[in-house]
This record gives structure tokens, C-alpha cells and sequence, in this order.
């Protein structure tokens, strides 16, 4: 029974055309952005760099790492713009078309339908992650060739990868990255269960985003760093390091899942208490 | 089947019901009338579970909704005002989703239900494509996909065109008719209000102000109009020989049982006075309604 609402949840979701509209807009960003890195100084600054290290550019300009590249900036814009409008449509968009006065006629428990409609969001999240990544990946490999990673972040120290290597450490990282974006969508959905517009829930998800990334910013705030949530979706980043700093890691997974599991608890919370009217 | 308890509902400051006791017994049409605002829609939600009652009890088939919601509702199917769907899914897509909130729904049953409905050939197509009138009829589809013994419909009507409207007032009766269901019916329709139920009771500013048979209503309200050049000497007369109980407004009177208006018209045609008319009055739901909203209001703002 569980499952076929949980299917059932997930016809909804992805038979939804905006649903998709974070997928497109990532083909479009990675299009853009492959042909920026290609055809303008974007690539040859990086082989500067790669030398500038004692690399040769032609061993490390590969699909892997271009993807890498590639992914960086649309972690940071994309993927919390997408996740936070599935997330905040959640319960929302159903209170406001109607549709959830027409479940909750039904016996199904409140905490119930959240369950299953917060983990059809967070599949839906994984899905876009894994999208993201095929696609990076895919289109990378359409114009660079299958070598060695190269691998460099702002703060952090650069690291390379033989290219099986390179792939595993990019797979690991979607798995990270996939905790992230249902984060985000969680913060969204809790915002969801409170008596708003949808697009009201995506802008307080993506507003607590960008303060946390403001805060976290500012050099006083350096010693709350674990305090702001953003500071622990680097985890994906430390993926790429030699040796991985799984402590780090597992201490920031933690972290980031409770952090959903408080926001499902909230926004049950304030779900249970409301009431549903037309 | 449902039985509410000295129920009551604030939103903030705002009395939305109050005090409402209602028992609508299993078999039963029952009407809830009253006019945007009265509450119909907040006693509804608090029978379904969606809204919290400030206090009193909600029982819907001997479980209290408050703490058995699921056991409550089991046997129950809603179509409110506005039925709204996932429009970009197919009425069949639609009707597994809302099923399965319920129980487990063969494909099987879900056939019945929309030839029963008769959206037949139609459950493919996105709702998007549907008219008000195959809307309503998915609505009533999803309501009876769970089998239910109790049939909770809010405004119903609300949308339809006339003929849609006798379409689902026929459907109704039907559904009565053919599967015995309890029905209760939100209505300010009062035609259809009337046509349906065997008993209502009528909702004015949160507060109940009538409950009864719709049969009673228009017994205890007919009246006979008599149309005599002296009323007064008439209604004397009258009340003499013991054939009416009263007079009132100049024009009508009100007959004792078992008295005819032959009878009636036979007295005073045997004293020597002229009789131009006489005829029953019978008010229609919707004069009662609008009189009994009307002393509601006077009450209230006398009181």
C-alpha cells in the first residue's frame, strides 16, 4: 500500500511538465558552458594553471575533469533553484489547486501522506542529481577525451586521478551531492506544510540558502562555519581530495541528514496542526 | 452514521459553528442547507478530518474522527464544491492515485465505477479535456471507488449547468435508490435540497437553526388561503364550529386535522358568506428557508 502511494505520488510529480524544467535548464547551462570552456580563454587559463602545478594540459583537459568544472557553478545556482521549486510545490501546489482537500477525504494519516510525498521528493532530487552528472559527464565526453582528473576548488588543494579513478570519485560525489539537493528540497517542503504559496516556500528555501552562504562568507563567522548547512554540502568536494577526509565527510552527512529529518519534522508538525479548507 | 456533539469551530475570533448537534441516521437523504458563509463547508471539513473542531465530538460510522480518523473515513466518499484533479493526468491516472489513499483499488472496480458513472471511453483522456459535467462525474467516481456507506457531497451542483444539474440530482437519487447509501447533501440549492432529502436542518451564521423532515416542513408550514369579503367574521365563524386552529395576515388560516378546505367552504357557504377562493398554500422550502434565516437574523440582532 505504501508503495503504490509512493508510486502513485511519483506519477504526480514527474507527470508534471515544470517538473522538468530543471532538467532542460541543465542541458541548456551545460551546453553553455561547454562551448564557453572550448572555444574561449576559459581553457587555455586552465591549462596555465595545470602547468603552472608541473601537469601537462593534454594529459589532464579530459571529460572528467571539464565535467567537474562544469558541475561547480551549477551546484551553487541551478540545483537549489530546481530542487527548492519541486520541494516547495510539494503540499502547497496541492492546497492550492485543491487536490489535497481531496486526499485528506481519504483515511490516510497527514504524517502518512507527507512521508511518502518527502520521499518521492527526495527521489526526485536524486534523479536531478544523477541527471546532472550523466549529463556533465556526457556532454564533456562529447568534446574532450577520456583521460586523467584534474581536480581544483577555491580552498582546497588540487588533486589528479587516473581515470577509473577520476569516474568512481565521481560517482561517489553524486551520492554526496544527491543529500544536498534533499536538503534543500527538504527546507522547501517544510515550508510547503505551512498555510503559503508555493513560490513563497521556494523563496524562504532559497532566501535560507543564500543567508547561510552570505554568513558563512563573512570571515567573523569563520569559527560558526558548522553551524550554517552550506558549509556541509562541500562533502561532495572532499570526495575529490587524496586521501578522502571520510571523518569530515561522515560527520557532515550527518549533520545535513538530520538536518532534513528536522525539517520533515517541522513541517509535519505544523501540517498536523492546520486546517485544510477550500 | 454521523452524530456531532455540541461541535464548534473558531477561526481567531471568528464563531465559524457553533454548537452544532446533528444525528443523520444510516439510509438517510439529509440536507444541510444555508446560504456562502454559514458554516456548511467548516461542519463538513470537521466531519472529514480536515478541520480541528475548537470542541465537541465528530463520529462518523460509530468512530470518532478526532481519534480514528482512518477508521472513521474507511467508509466514506466526499465530492466537494470545486472536484479538482490532476488535470495533466488521465481520469483513470486520477482515480488510481485517490483510491489508493483509501485502500488497494483493482483495475477491476475502477472499470465499474467509471462505466457506472458512465465516463466509459473518456478515462484515457487527460482531465484537462474534460467538460464541468465529466468533472463531476470523476468526482462522483472517485467518491464511490471505496465503496462507501456514507456519501458526503458539498455543493455538488456548484458549476453545472441546468441540465447538469437535474444529471446529477437524478444520479443521486439513484445512488440512493440503487445502493443505499447514506447521503449528505450541503446544498444552497434549495430546489434540489427539496427534490432530495427527507430531512435537513438549516445552518444560518455557524448556528442551527432548524432540523426536520422535509415532509413535516411542509406540513407544519401549509397554509390555506381564504379569499372572503370579511375575513374576520369568516375566521370567527370558523373557529366556532372547531374547523381551523388559526388566522393570520388576513388571508390565511390554518386548518385542524382532518379538516378539508370542501368542508371549510361548505360552512361558510351554509351561514350566507360569499366565498371568492380558497386554495393550500403550500410554501415552498425556500420561503421557509429565507423566513427562518430571517427570524435567525432579527434574534440575533435583537438579542
Amino acid at each position: 500500500m505504501f508503495l503504490a502511494q509512493l508510486k502513485n505520488e511519483l506519477w504526480k510529480l514527474f507527470g508534471k511538465k515544470r517538473t522538468y524544467i530543471g532538467f532542460g535548464a541543465f542541458i541548456l547551462a551545460q551546453t553553455a558552458m561547454l562551448l564557453a570552456f572550448k572555444y574561449t580563454r576559459w581553457q587555455s587559463d586552465f591549462e596555465r594553471l595545470l602547468g603552472s602545478n608541473g601537469y601537462l594540459a593534454s594529459e589532464f583537459i579530459s571529460a572528467l575533469t571539464v565535467a567537474v568544472v562544469m558541475l561547480m557553478p551549477q551546484i551553487i545556482l541551478l540545483m537549489p533553484l530546481y530542487t527548492s521549486l519541486v520541494g516547495g510545490d510539494l503540499v502547497a501546489k496541492e492546497y492550492e489547486d485543491g487536490t489535497l482537500r481531496m486526499i485528506l477525504a481519504r483515511p490516510i494519516s497527514r504524517s502518512r501522506l507527507l512521508l511518502v510525498k518527502w520521499i518521492a521528493g527526495v527521489i526526485f532530487a536524486a534523479v536531478l542529481v544523477v541527471a546532472l552528472g550523466f549529463i556533465a559527464l556526457g556532454f564533456a565526453r562529447v568534446l574532450f577525451p577520456w583521460k586523467g582528473m584534474f581536480f581544483f576548488a577555491p580552498g582546497m588543494a588540487f588533486s589528479v586521478l587516473p581515470a577509473g579513478e577520476g569516474l568512481a570519485r565521481f560517482m561517489l560525489a553524486h551520492v554526496f551531492l544527491a543529500v544536498n539537493a534533499s536538503v534543500i528540497l527538504s527546507v522547501a517542503f517544510m515550508f510547503s506544510c505551512f498555510n503559503m504559496k508555493p513560490a513563497a516556500a521556494t523563496i524562504l528555501a532559497l532566501s535560507y540558502m543564500s543567508v547561510n552562504v552570505v554568513l558563512e562568507g563573512i570571515p567573523f563567522f569563520d569559527r560558526y562555519e558548522h553551524w550554517f548547512i552550506t558549509h556541509h554540502f562541500r562533502c561532495w568536494l572532499y570526495v575529490f581530495q587524496n586521501p578522502i577526509p571520510w571523518a569530515q565527510i561522515l560527520q557532515s552527512e550527518i549533520v545535513l541528514i538530520a538536518a532534513c529529518a528536522t525539517a520533515f519534522v517541522i513541517g509535519c508538525t505544523a501540517f498536523q496542526v492546520r486546517d485544510i479548507k477550500s | 452514521m454521523i452524530r456531532l456533539r455540541s461541535l464548534q469551530k473558531k477561526f481567531g475570533a471568528r464563531l465559524a459553528v457553533e454548537d452544532l448537534t446533528l444525528t443523520v441516521p444510516a439510509g438517510e437523504v439529509f440536507g444541510l442547507l444555508g446560504h456562502n458563509g454559514a458554516g456548511k463547508s467548516t461542519a463538513i471539513g470537521m466531519m472529514l478530518g480536515q478541520v480541528w473542531p475548537t470542541s465537541g465530538e465528530v463520529e462518523i460510522c460509530g468512530h470518532d474522527v478526532t481519534r480514528q480518523r482512518a477508521r472513521a473515513l474507511h467508509k466514506v466518499g466526499a465530492i466537494f464544491e470545486t472536484p479538482a484533479f490532476y488535470d495533466y493526468l488521465s481520469g483513470w491516472r486520477n482515480l488510481e492515485i485517490l483510491s489508493h489513499y483509501t485502500a488497494p483499488t483493482s483495475p477491476q472496480r475502477i472499470r465499474e465505477v467509471v462505466d457506472w458513472v458512465g465516463l466509459s471511453g473518456r478515462e484515457q483522456s487527460k482531465v484537462k479535456t474534460y467538460s464541468h459535467g465529466m468533472r463531476a462525474r470523476l468526482a462522483l467516481a472517485q467518491a464511490l471507488l471505496p465503496q462507501p456507506e456514507l456519501l458526503i457531497l458539498d455543493e455538488p451542483g456548484s458549476g453545472l449547468d441546468p441540465e447538469g444539474i437535474a444529471e446529477m440530482r437524478q444520479t443521486i437519487a439513484r445512488l440512493h435508490r440503487e445502493m443505499g447509501l447514506t447521503i449528505l447533501l450541503s446544498s444552497h440549492l434549495l430546489t434540489e435540497v427539496e427534490q432530495l432529502c427527507t430531512r435537513i436542518a438549516v445552518l444560518n451564521q455557524g448556528r442551527k437553526v432548524f432540523e426536520g423532515q422535509v415532509n413535516e416542513v411542509r406540513a407544519e408550514r401549509s397554509r390555506v388561503v381564504l379569499r372572503t369579503p370579511d375575513f374576520a367574521a369568516a375566521t370567527s365563524l370558523l373557529r366556532d364550529k372547531g374547523l381551523i386552529s388559526g388566522a393570520t395576515e388576513g388571508r390565511f388560516i390554518l386548518l385542524r386535522e382532518g379538516i378539508s378546505t370542501a368542508e371549510v367552504t361548505r360552512a361558510l357557504v351554509g351561514a350566507g358568506m360569499e366565498v371568492e377562493g380558497i386554495w393550500q398554500h403550500e410554501q415552498t422550502l425556500e420561503d421557509f428557508y429565507l423566513s427562518l434565516v430571517k427570524a435567525a437574523t432579527v434574534n440575533g440582532t435583537t438579542h
